[in-house]
């Protein structure tokens, strides 16, 4: 019995209205108020399962809202408004309802009570956020889609087939906590650990984001492996083995980011290696690190949404995100270099700024576990953060090397959406307690303390130092126009290039059976020939009365043999 | 791209002029000497109040700065390194990539000063 609308239907319903109306701004008008009332609705939901629905013999929760799903529910609908009000110049339908849908079903699978509704909305989530590559219509941009695509479906059928195993070993298809164990819980922990980018099943991450169209970036940061935290948080906290995946993925995109010329895909590396953090929080498990995680990835969609933005407003300009190519534009575009700057700082985790007041809730509960050698990788790695997004983004694109591009400022409805996201982030890093009281269990924290303040501007600024160092003396690497490789090749050239070896090779082996064959058939034709040929005695011609002298030669034989 | 290459500082907007102040060269030793002479106050600031850390380690004066200091510097190194060995072209994967292809120009709104 369906008791109230479940929220991704708000979003379903306006993305059918948005076609019946004029192009223009009538349907971002739709776009904008389409988030608000879902988020209205979800504010003033109590906490309760709703909108249950049978399904083939299974009773499906459409609506699960406890607090955990309130608080990915709401920020998924700022996501989608913040991302909806950049967008607010692009007149693409089919990037606006793909915006839609995409926000709609990941909301839709925040609030799944079973595994049958999450299945059907995480590849909702693929099928709808594809079209945000696709739309930048080239041919680069429809592979990468295609190898996008292929990944995320992969993922969705691996779900679907854990819950079938976990559904006969349990009888139900409820999505709660599980423990890893069976093929079933292994099965649905590969498919969030795909969607999540956990090492090496990464790369779909890195590959498609940069190929999306502009606005289209912004939006994919929020939803696809925010979702899929929730869904670890949801239902493997406290896995031990999370703590281990989480501090790998915080290390290595660090040092990916740091040599990567594509900013876009600069920020890529870094919302890979902040999802580590949520990660070792999840894997802690305690309810502070739920608090930790949960209200990192609050203001991670936030303060990545907005580098995501500066950086798409320099390319709205330029035609570029490549750092080799940027430099100097803070002389034109100094509005968006500010909120560029508010946003590294926020990633980076200074204090007053969003991240500070968030990250440092894993990081503390890490060590209050612990857990010292994962402390101190995530140390330095919240350094390295500072390295690719703090310094690295707004260094090359707007100060640095003088580019001498001068393009004109953000258009005005980009600058709103990126002051709007920046106060947001400055707001949570001064004060935090209405972010703390969304968190799903109760905040004891102070994270404003001496010994924090001072060590975390320590880390900071001494790195910056650092930088300063390394720039002067020219050790720094240089932006340069070049690819980097990484676990992508295996897929991308290896196996290509192994299937054409191996094509090859069969093809080969062949031609040299068929070779043989043939030789030992024209052989044997030719032997024959040999044998039998008009040439040959075995086939000569010869007359009647030899034939004749040979019969009488032969009764002659028979004759005289008859006598003895 | 036509984008103009002037540089006449009166044609940017006040924020701009303001922020064209880091970028001079002139300026350059003034950031760092700043810089350098915050981190020594954020050091010596360590001696002033009684530290509380999870680990010993926390509690030693400076950790926090040699430690980001050190591991910044071992990033850097490590990168560079890395580099060397997964450094393609930027065509590499050819068309089947959008690193080498340009952004749809009528997907832009470019405009100069």
């Amino acid at each position: 019995m369906i008791s109230i609308l479940p929220t991704a239907f708000i979003f379903i319903a306006a993305a059918l209205v948005l076609g019946l109306l004029p192009k223009g701004n009538v349907r971002g008008v739709i776009l904008l108020i389409t988030p608000i009332l879902a988020a209205w609705q979800i504010w003033n939901l109590p906490a309760g399962i709703f909108a249950q629905v049978e399904f083939v013999g299974q009773t499906l929760d459409m609506m699960r809202v406890d607090k955990l799903s309130r608080i990915f529910g709401l920020i998924f609908c700022l996501a989608a408004f913040l991302g909806n009000l950049y967008a607010w110049h692009v007149r693409d339908f089919i990037q606006q309802i793909a915006a839609l849908l995409y926000a709609g079903a990941a909301i839709g699978a925040v609030f799944a009570g079973d595994l049958i509704t999450l299945f059907f909305y995480w590849e909702g989530t693929a099928l709808a956020s594809v079209f945000l590559i696709w739309a930048r219509r080239t041919e680069g941009s429809y592979h990468t889609g295609m190898r996008y695509l292929i990944i995320q479906i992969t993922s969705g059928v691996i779900l679907l087939a854990g819950t079938a195993l976990l559904y006969r070993e349990t009888g139900s298809i409820t999505f709660e906590r599980m423990t890893l164990g069976s093929l079933g819980t292994w099965l649905i922990f590969l498919s969030f650990g795909i969607k999540c980018a956990f090492p090496l099943l990464h790369n779909w991450l890195q590959d498609s984001y940069p190929a999306a169209t502009i606005t289209g970036t912004v939006i994919l940061s929020a939803f696809t492996t925010k979702l899929a935290v929730y869904a670890l948080a949801r239902g493997f906290a406290g896995t031990e083995l999370l703590i281990y995946i989480g501090a790998v993925m915080t290390l290595f995109p660090i040092f990916f980011a740091e040599i990567e010329n594509d900013l876009r895909r600069v920020l890529a590396y870094s919302l890979n290696n902040q999802l580590g953090f949520m990660v070792v929080g999840i894997g802690v498990g305690t309810e502070m690190a739920i608090n930790g995680t949960a209200s990192h990835a609050f203001a991670h969609i936030l303060y990545k949404a907005l580098l995501f933005m500066s950086v798409g407003a320099v390319m709205l300009r330029t035609g570029t995100s490549k750092a080799s190519e940027l430099g100097g534009l803070c002389r034109t575009m100094p509005r968006t270099a500010i909120f560029c700057l508010i946003g590294a700082a926020s990633i980076s985790a200074f204090p007053l700024f969003s991240g500070f007041v968030t990250k440092s809730l894993i990081m503390d509960e890490t060590a209050n576990q612990h857990y010292p050698i994962i402390w101190a990788i995530l140390v330095f790695a919240s350094a390295g953060v500072l390295s690719h997004s703090g310094i690295k983004i707004p260094y090359f694109t707007f100060f640095g090397h003088d580019s001498g591009l001068r393009p004109n400022e953000a258009p005005i409805h980009m600058q709103m959406a990126m002051g709007f996201t920046a106060f947001l982030c400055v707001f949570i890093g001064v004060y935090p307690e209405p972010l703390y009281a969304l968190l799903p269990y109760e905040v004891v924290y102070r994270p404003y303390t001496m010994s924090h303040v001072i060590g975390q501007l320590q880390l900071l600024c001494f790195a910056l130092l650092a930088f300063a160092v390394l720039m002067r003396r020219g050790i720094h690497p240089p932006e340069i126009r070049a690819v980097n490789l990484d676990v992508d090749w295996i897929y991308r050239r290896f196996i290509p290039k192994l299937y054409n070896i191996i094509y090859n090779s069969v093809v080969k082996v062949f031609i040299f059976i068929e070779a043989v064959i043939i030789s030992v058939i024209q052989m044997t034709i030719k032997g024959l020939y040999k044998l039998h040929g008009p040439e040959t005695g075995v086939s000569r011609m010869r007359g009647v009365g030899a034939m004749v002298m040979w019969v009488a030669i032969l009764l002659g034989v028979a004759l005289i043999s008859s006598y003895f | 791209m036509d984008l103009n290459q002037s540089d006449k500082t009166n044609e940017f907007s006040q924020l701009g002029k303001t922020l064209c102040w880091f970028t001079k060269t002139e300026n350059a030793n003034k950031i760092f000497l700043g810089l350098a002479l915050f981190c020594s106050a954020l050091f010596l600031a360590d001696f002033t109040y009684h530290k509380h850390g999870h680990f010993f380690i926390e509690e030693i004066p400076g950790f926090y700065a040699a430690y980001g200091f050190f591991m910044f510097t071992l990033l850097i190194m490590g990168a560079k390194a890395l580099r060397f060995i997964i450094k393609r072209p930027e065509n590499y994967y050819g068309d089947k990539s959008v690193d080498s292809e340009d952004y749809p120009a009528d997907q832009l709104e470019q405009g100069s000063k």
